[in-house]
């Protein structure tokens, strides 16, 4: 028990990384509102991206970009890019599905004049 | 339908911020090439931009008619993308080897400069496009989609 | 020029797709041409690449010039061919259909014409992909095509599409952590270089944590029984014009998917923790399989029906490729091709029955048989037999290469289930046949007549079924080249 509390104290970040995603998961189960669904569904994904970014940081390190005139590449002192490349394309990803999803919450608001989920499974009956 | 703001420091203040956000997202876009940016955050913060004033002169204003036409290039930042990628493949390559990027007058690193350029310039619009059709799209307007009644169609 | 072919398949469909609303901003009339043009050119081009890769075995496409595993390749072999072929044959058949039975106000949209041909350049490079991350973007492009396709009906549809929505993009993100626990601890994300460093690193807590991550996400996407709820509401509700599209290839590119995943990845050996993982697997499947069987049993309404025997059949295919060895294998990627065409021909029968007899329900259909054109009927009797597993439809060909892959495992329990799935398959079909040949109190006398689209697209589709029979032999062999060739 005391080196499972050890463990999680020296990674701080991915503790994070797990009370989001479950938050998420919680709020989007439990909430319903669709609205509140979309923004836990949201929380999830954010979570999945801070792990990204959790395990790509690189403390005192630069862009990985060569200019004229430089010597001898030390890959020590730069970034890796590929989780961040990883992190972008999953953040684009998130905006679209909110985009999506926005719009299919309008329309059901706009159909069945709620937004919450009993009401609307009522109607469906 | 989305009106014109109420206060007179809102719309002053609109004119002078919109165009600096525009400014500053072309330039974290060609940015991209040597630092953090590129086309994604580019793209994020022109379409802010656009929808900032969209918020503050009005859906219908002569301030806002950027965003209002920049909705009828839906896909054509994506069109960009590939076409520069199709150029690739005619040029001899595989998609998006830059190599083969067979633009008159330019060296190999010149090639690659401006492929990536360009698929970078192609995203931001597609990005831009996509948060102002998302922004326009949700304010609630009656007479718009014809609502389909049936469900099995 | 023979080698770029797959980037061809995915352009074609992707350029068409995202010009058409410019294109045919003043000309609306031209979209439903334009799709169908599209649609069947990507039909040549994927039997020319199928043609190509009998020929020259598997060959890797470098994106940029950047070879793996620095950087993204494609992966053409044998199953991709197949699969590609097979995603664009149902969807050429699906658009011909789609034209009969779309609704007006669908049909002068062209953002929707749009949404197909951006779904299919999606399932196109997800069959193609042979890197991990590649998989993801494409998983996604075709899951948002998806959502907006079946929510397209409007009505109740968009409930049950914001559900799919919800479920599909969980799936989406479940996937993303296990490729980020797979790169932490290899540094690569090419499945071919990740075969190489994962076996050693089996007894990681990451790695395992990552494949289990990437098998839940795909799970969710795949709909295996008790991640399948999403399911039956979305494809009983989704528009007539694209359901059978969006039944038959969806959930088994996404299988295709985990098979590239695990092929090279979890050799029938591979365990974790005194579990040997296949086995493991392979239970998942034989679940799936009894439970999807079980559940359509007691359906009422015709799509659900079907929706189900889809989900008895993903569990079926997951038994055959988690058998360990190759006549499983094989038996099972077969069966997945003769799966999509069969999940097509019985939403497109379904559709059909809703388009000319306003008929959903099993009460609905009440002696239809006699009143109806014999095509649908024909048809149906078709499917049926394909679907329960006889000869000389390729559905037995399937079921049998896995059955006989079971017994050379020894695993009896996955004989066991395939034939208790297949009685049940059988059982629900005789619902809808003592349904469908009921003597109604009135004799009606005439039978109605379908358009030439409703023709020729259930009647090629039944007869690729049995065809499918017939070239089963060329089809198992062909798939085994990839397997022994080096597969995934």
């Amino acid at each position: 028990m005391g080196e499972l509390l050890h463990t999680l104290i020296q990674r701080p970040n991915f503790v994070v990384f797990v009370i989001l995603f479950l938050w998420g998961i919680y709020i989007m189960a439990a909430h319903p509102n669709l609205v509140k669904k979309l923004i836990g569904l949201y929380i999830v994904q954010t979570s999945a991206i801070f792990f990204l970014v959790a395990f790509s940081a690189k403390d005192g390190a630069t862009v990985p970009v060569i200019l004229e005139g430089m010597a001898a590449v030390d890959p020590v002192g730069y970034a890796n890019p590929l989780p961040h490349v990883l992190t972008v394309t999953a953040i684009v990803v998130q905006v679209a599905t909110l985009g999506v999803s926005l719009a299919l919450v309008s329309a059901i608001y706009r159909k069945f004049g709620s937004l919450d989920e009993d009401e609307i499974l009522e109607q469906l009956k | 339908m989305i009106h014109p703001h109420d206060s007179v420091l809102v719309r002053t203040l609109g004119h002078i911020v919109i165009p600096i956000a525009q400014l500053f997202g072309i330039y974290v876009l060609v940015f991209g090439q040597y630092g953090p940016g590129g086309g994604f955050v580019g793209g994020v913060i022109i379409a802010s931009s656009l929808i900032m004033a969209i918020l503050v002169f009005g859906i219908d204003s002569a301030d806002s008619v950027t965003a209002r036409k920049i909705l009828h290039a839906d896909g054509l930042g994506l069109l960009i993308f590939a076409g520069v990628g199709g150029l690739c493949l005619i040029g001899g390559g595989q998609f998006l080897n830059y190599s083969f990027l067979n633009i008159p007058g330019l060296d190999e690193a010149s090639q690659h400069y401006i492929g990536i350029l360009l698929t970078q310039v192609g995203v931001a619009m597609d990005v831009a496009v996509t948060g102002v059709s998302i922004a326009v799209s949700l304010s609630f307007e009656e007479d718009e989609i014809a609502e389909d009644g049936g469900n099995n169609g | 020029m023979s080698s770029h072919l797959p980037i061809l398949l995915f352009l074609v469909p992707f350029f068409m797709g995202v010009s058409m609303p410019i294109v045919t901003a003043k000309r609306r009339h031209l979209c439903p041409g334009i799709t169908l043009g599209t649609v069947a050119v990507m039909f040549v081009i994927a039997l020319m690449n199928l043609r190509v890769v009998l020929t020259e075995g598997p060959i890797e496409y470098a994106f940029g010039g950047w070879t793996a595993p620095i950087g993204i390749a494609w992966l053409n072999d044998s199953i991709a061919a197949i699969v590609a072929a097979t995603v664009s044959f149902v969807a050429l058949l699906s658009i011909i259909y789609g034209r009969v039975v779309v609704t007006s106000d669908l049909e002068k949209s062209s953002h929707y014409y749009t949404l197909i041909l951006v779904m299919t350049s999606g399932l196109v490079g997800l069959i193609f992909a042979a890197d991990l991350f590649n998989v993801f973007v494409f998983l996604e492009v075709a899951a948002l095509a998806g959502y907006a396709l079946v929510g397209a009906a409007g009505g109740k549809a968009l409930v049950f599409a914001f559900r799919y929505l919800l479920l599909g993009s969980l799936g989406g993100t479940l996937y993303l952590l296990g490729v980020g626990h797979l790169y932490v601890a290899t540094g690569t994300l090419n499945m071919t270089d990740l075969a190489e460093r994962l076996p050693a690193l089996m007894t990681s807590t990451a790695v395992v944590g990552g494949l289990i991550y990437i098998f839940l996400g795909l799970s969710i996407k795949m709909a295996l029984i008790p991640l399948h709820s999403w399911l039956p509401d979305a494809y009983a509700n989704a528009p007539s014009a694209v359901a059978p599209f969006l039944a038959s290839t969806v959930t088994k590119v996404a299988l295709v998917a985990w098979v590239r995943i695990e092929y090279s990845l979890i050799a029938p050996t591979v365990e974790v923790g005194h579990v040997p993982v296949l086995v493991l697997l392979e239970e998942l499947g034989i679940i799936a399989a009894l439970i999807g069987g079980a559940l359509a049993l007691i359906q009422t309404d015709l799509k659900r029906m079907f929706a189900y025997g889809g989900i008895s059949h993903i569990g079926l295919i997951l038994i055959g490729v988690s058998l360990g060895n190759d006549t499983g294998f094989t038996g099972g990627m077969f069966y997945l091709v003769n799966d999509a065409i069969m999940q097509a021909a019985l939403f497109m029968i379904a559709g059909a029955i809703f388009h000319h007899h306003k008929a959903s329900t099993l009460d609905e259909i009440r002696g239809l048989g006699h009143s109806t054109s014999p095509l649908l009927t024909g048809a149906l009797i078709v499917v049926a037999i394909a679907m329960v597993g006889l000869p000389p439809t390729g559905g037995f060909f399937g079921k049998w290469n896995i059955i006989l892959g079971a017994l050379e495992a020894k695993h009896h329990f996955a004989v066991f289930a395939v034939i208790a799935s297949t009685l049940l398959t059988f059982g629900y079909f005789l619902k809808v046949f003592s349904s469908w040949f009921n003597q109604p109190q009135s004799v009606a006398g005439e039978t109605i007549a379908v358009s030439g689209g409703l023709r020729l697209s259930l009647g090629v589709i039944s007869f690729s079924i049995i065809a499918l029979g017939f070239l089963s032999d060329f089809v198992v062999r062909f798939l085994l080249q990839s397997v022994r060739g080096g597969g995934a």
